[in-house]
């Protein structure tokens, strides 16, 4: 099924500068690997010993997966997964 | 807390007019304005937003919390200042509390020159209704997350890089708070800082706005009517996302505010500074070490142009001083021999 992730701006040197990368997964943990599979760099942003990095926040349509099923939950067609970072400028 | 009830003059019920007819403010919620305290921590981009918008709004009583001093870098987006307060180097706090007292005599803003810790941050927080954050990095946003559950003091988080920010209103008891939504902050180089990565005027105004706007609701008795969510913008790419957080609350096994356990407030998590005398120099050491990216960092200071790194240091200098960095965070700034100084440096070009 394809889902839509979604690159924050620090992020998109790491995903070839696309804000936007459509990948097939029926989770969410398959799709930041197909993510990774596609843009290695992510791969050191996103993950760290095999576990999301605790600063990196993961969204399923908005919704965290803290309190869905983390990277096991599932994604059906034209779901959009968005990576949030903290802010911190300001 | 002594609570005021003071009613309001036939002065400023003329001067409000426009925001008192607005429905949820009225007579009542103007009145309560007029008899809140807060904390402004920061008195920068977001900062003098806040500042202005809320004494115009009449709020009754501001304490603007600051350590910095105005530079003309500031002048593009920090809307207090102006060109003289550049050219004397004035305080921050200072410069903009006088030019709030000439927009509005009516309240009362109290300047601190101060860098906020965790030595002071209870001390300035102990008699206000809000915290607002106006400051430019994570360290400061823990300790000020750590204070307001402390003390359940409700406050209003913001932050803002390039196009895009993100807001969210903390209450505590009630919503996650900063720690539920951010388990940990990007480290030190993981992420731009408004140095390094810029900054646009205009997204400053947008989420200052945003955050004012919270502020408004809470002072003015209407905190039903606050964002539950965390919001993410962009302003070049006019994107807006509202982010379900609120089913964090409880979920989440929150040190702060599940298990009032006050990391920041308490010194086990942050960074101290030493004073490494006769050198003219200031250490920064983590109180637990975390782990620097040097790739990352010197392609964030690549713009400074004198940028150099081996596997065991990373070299630059910037504002007339040498930065030596070393992997586990830890930094030695000479150049200056202020704490606080090398703090705001160290928060502007590594970041957190």
């Amino acid at each position: 099924m394809s889902v839509r992730v979604h690159i924050p701006t620090p992020l998109r040197p790491n995903a070839g500068g696309q804000a936007i990368v459509e990948v097939d997964a029926n989770t969410v943990g398959e799709s930041l690997a197909r993510l990774v599979e596609i843009h290695p760099a992510m791969g050191g942003k996103l993950f760290e010993n095999g576990n999301l990095r605790r600063f990196v926040n993961i969204y399923v349509n908005d919704e965290d997966i803290r309190y869905l099923e983390n990277l096991e939950t599932q994604t059906k067609k034209d779901d959009e997964i968005a990576i949030i970072p903290a802010v911190a400028g300001g | 807390m002594t609570e005021f009830n003071f009613e309001l003059t036939e002065t400023e019920k003329d001067r409000y007019s426009r925001q008192m007819r607005f429905n949820a403010i009225g007579t009542s919620g103007q009145t309560h304005l007029k008899n809140a305290r807060i904390l402004l921590c920061g008195c920068g981009a977001l900062g003098t937003v806040l500042a202005n918008t809320l004494v115009r709004a009449g709020v009754g009583f501001i304490r603007l919390v600051d350590r910095d001093f105005v530079e003309v870098s500031n002048l593009q987006r920090q809307v207090l200042f102006d060109e003289d307060d550049a050219m004397q180097g004035v305080p921050k706090s200072v410069a903009g509390a006088k030019k709030l007292g000439q927009i509005n005599s009516l309240v009362s803003v109290e300047p601190v020159v101060a860098h906020i810790d965790r030595g002071n941050i209870l001390e300035l927080a102990k008699d206000v209704h809000l915290i607002l954050d106006g400051t430019d990095n994570f360290e400061i946003r823990y300790l000020i997350n750590d204070a307001a559950i402390k003390l359940g003091i409700p406050w209003v988080y913001g932050g803002c890089i390039g196009s895009h920010g993100q807001f969210m209103t903390i209450l505590p008891g009630d919503t996650p708070c900063l720690r539920c939504v951010f388990e940990a902050a990007p480290g030190p180089g993981e992420a731009g800082t408004c140095d390094t990565a810029g900054v646009l005027g205009m997204t400053i105004n947008i989420i200052a706005s945003y955050q004012a706007t919270e502020a408004l609701k809470i002072l003015s008795g209407n905190s039903d009517a606050i964002s539950r969510d965390l919001v993410y913008l962009d302003c070049w790419e006019n994107t807006f996302r509202k982010i379900k957080i609120a089913k964090l609350k409880g979920k989440v096994d929150c040190p702060c505010c599940t298990h009032n356990r006050f990391e920041w407030l308490e010194g086990e998590q942050g960074a101290q500074t030493t004073s490494l005398c006769g050198r003219n120099a200031v250490q920064i050491a983590h109180a637990k070490p975390i782990r620097l990216d040097f790739e990352f960092l010197s392609k964030n200071l690549f713009h400074l142009g004198n940028v150099s790194f081996t596997r065991f240091l990373l070299r630059f200098s910037a504002e007339g001083c040498d930065f030596t960095v070393f992997p586990d965070g830890r930094a030695i700034i000479k150049g200056t021999d202020e704490p606080d100084r090398a703090m705001a440096l160290y928060a502007r070009y590594i970041g957190h």
